[in-house]
């Protein structure tokens, strides 16, 4: 029996689906079965991420209503055969699904999958209620930005509610210069007011935007810094245990010798 | 018996958080209009908090006439109550002379000076953005409560945590009402009828704070344990 792993934020922007895109490659990379669900109805990217998008012919819609089954949506990813995606609807909107169907599909994809990674849309209504039905873990996403992480504590507080207790915390997007400026929130800032469990901290790099744009995700990229970092956040969820990664800015002569000199 | 505790009292009416809810008490002995007029500028202070919440009267063995009561239930309509009922001293087991302290209850717990009873909330756990608290008595929280929370008691409020949200104690007019914090940085804290920020960038530990008023203003210091607070003036 698998795992259905929602990936969630409440604000937008802030990196769901690029997550959920590098999470579930990361897993099938891993050599798991994995499927990636899309239920950003009307607004869908997870397929533009992955490259998969001129091969949709049905959809999550479909599927839920019964116009098809649920392997005939299912996509096969292009780089690995133990990954596939099942896309969002374009044309309809989020009432297109109602979370009693969301059980029930999660049910069949615990069946045939090692996991499911959920891609949640934004904002805290249908959508994201559809989106957090099925699932048995909940991944949250922020960035260190108050506003982002004021929703991402809205939303472990409708995850509490709802029974999906002690989600796990992403920080996307950091940036280490500016945090040492204090510039920018840094990690201990915001576990200080979310007060859950990190599953990791991407720092911002400029080939997620090069990587999203061609289809591929940084998590096969060795050369990029996020990709590590994905790379490390696949294996929690496998669980194991894996140091948080140096973000250290390269000190300068000075502070090095400072150091030298302070140790004693 | 009620666990009553001191709420905002002017001279001819009161208005008590029990646990049975609101507790409205109104002077008999005071002419009709004067007691409605006071009953609207009483109301007007706490106006907000109230708003759905159910009250009984209570206006000594006669309650007013039809016509009367009639206007009553229209005042408190107008501020968002909604009159429930009528008690009598039978009822409340606590005639309007004990209150006045010149008849003992003796089945009442001895309260020394600085002791406060009332009925109370615990919130076992930390409180969320979007997450918020209405009480007509005391309300603690093991926890936080972090931007975007509220708290709303009309008695005391204390936070075993970081308290981050808003806050507004003695929200029906009690200005005798704290707020104490392990971590006092609200993004706006209300007592009764005032209004306070928390300064801007400023989350270096002071140790546990209390927020009160003192001369019409709402301060915040440090919290003297073992301190006497109900001797505030020998501080």
């Amino acid at each position: 029996m698998g795992e259905v792993i929602v990936v969630t934020s409440g604000k937008g922007g802030v990196g769901k689906t690029t997550t959920s895109a590098n999470l579930g490659t990361g897993l099938a990379a891993s050599g798991h079965k994995v499927v990636l669900v899309d239920t950003d109805i009307g607004l869908r990217n997870l397929d533009v991420v992955l490259g998969l998008e001129n091969r949709i012919v049905y959809d999550i819609v479909d599927v839920t209503s019964g116009n098809c089954r649920l392997r005939q949506a299912l996509i096969k990813d292009k780089r690995y055969e133990n990954m596939f995606l099942l896309p969002a609807a374009q044309t309809k909107d989020k009432t297109a699904v109602n979370p009693e169907q969301m059980k029930q599909l999660a049910q069949e994809l615990k069946a045939e999958f090692e996991y499911a990674v959920i891609d949640c849309p934004a904002g805290i209504e249908q959508g994201f209620r559809n989106a957090i039905a099925g699932a048995d873990r909940a991944v949250v996403v922020t960035t260190p930005e108050v506003s982002a992480v004021r929703d991402a504590d809205r939303i472990i507080g409708l995850l509490e509610a709802a029974e999906l207790y002690s989600p796990k915390l992403i920080i996307n997007r950091i940036r280490p210069r500016m945090v040492k400026r204090g510039d920018m929130m840094d990690i201990n800032d915001i576990l200080d007011i979310l007060a859950i469990d990190l599953l990791g901290v991407v720092p911002e790099d400029e080939s997620i935007v090069v990587s999203t744009n061609r289809g591929e995700p940084a998590v096969l990229d060795h050369n990029s810094q996020a990709g590590e970092a994905y790379r490390r956040i696949t294996k929690r969820i496998r669980g194991e245990e894996v140091p948080l990664m140096d973000l250290d800015v390269p000190q300068g002569l000075f502070d090095k010798l400072k150091r030298l000199v302070g140790r004693r | 018996m009620m666990g009553d505790w001191q709420m905002m009292r002017t001279e001819h009416v009161a208005l008590k958080g029990t646990r049975e809810g609101l507790a409205l008490y109104l002077d008999p002995e005071l002419d009709f209009s004067l007691l409605m007029e006071e009953l609207r500028q009483h109301l007007e202070k706490s106006s907000g908090f109230l708003q759905g919440a159910k009250v009984r009267c209570f206006a000594g063995e006669n309650p007013f006439e039809e016509k009367q009561r009639l206007e009553l239930t229209n005042v408190l309509n107008k501020y968002g109550l909604n009159l429930t009922g009528w008690f009598t001293a039978k009822d409340t087991g606590v005639t309007l002379r004990s209150q006045n302290g010149q008849e003992e209850d003796k089945s009442k717990p001895i309260l020394d000076e600085g002791m406060v009873e009332g009925t109370c909330v615990f919130v076992d756990r930390t409180m969320r953005s979007g997450q918020k608290v209405v009480h007509s008595g005391h309300v603690i929280v093991q926890g936080d409560v972090n931007p975007g929370a509220e708290i709303v008691a009309g008695g005391n409020i204390i936070v075993l945590g970081a308290l981050r949200g808003v806050a507004h104690a003695g929200a029906t007019g009690e200005r005798k009402a704290t707020v104490i914090a392990f971590l006092l940085t609200p993004t706006q804290l209300r007592i009764a009828d005032l209004v306070t920020r928390a300064p801007e960038d400023d989350e270096e530990w002071r140790g546990p704070e209390i927020a009160r008023i003192k001369n019409e203003q709402l301060i915040v210091e440090s919290l003297v344990i073992g301190g006497r607070r109900g001797k505030g003036k020998a501080r």
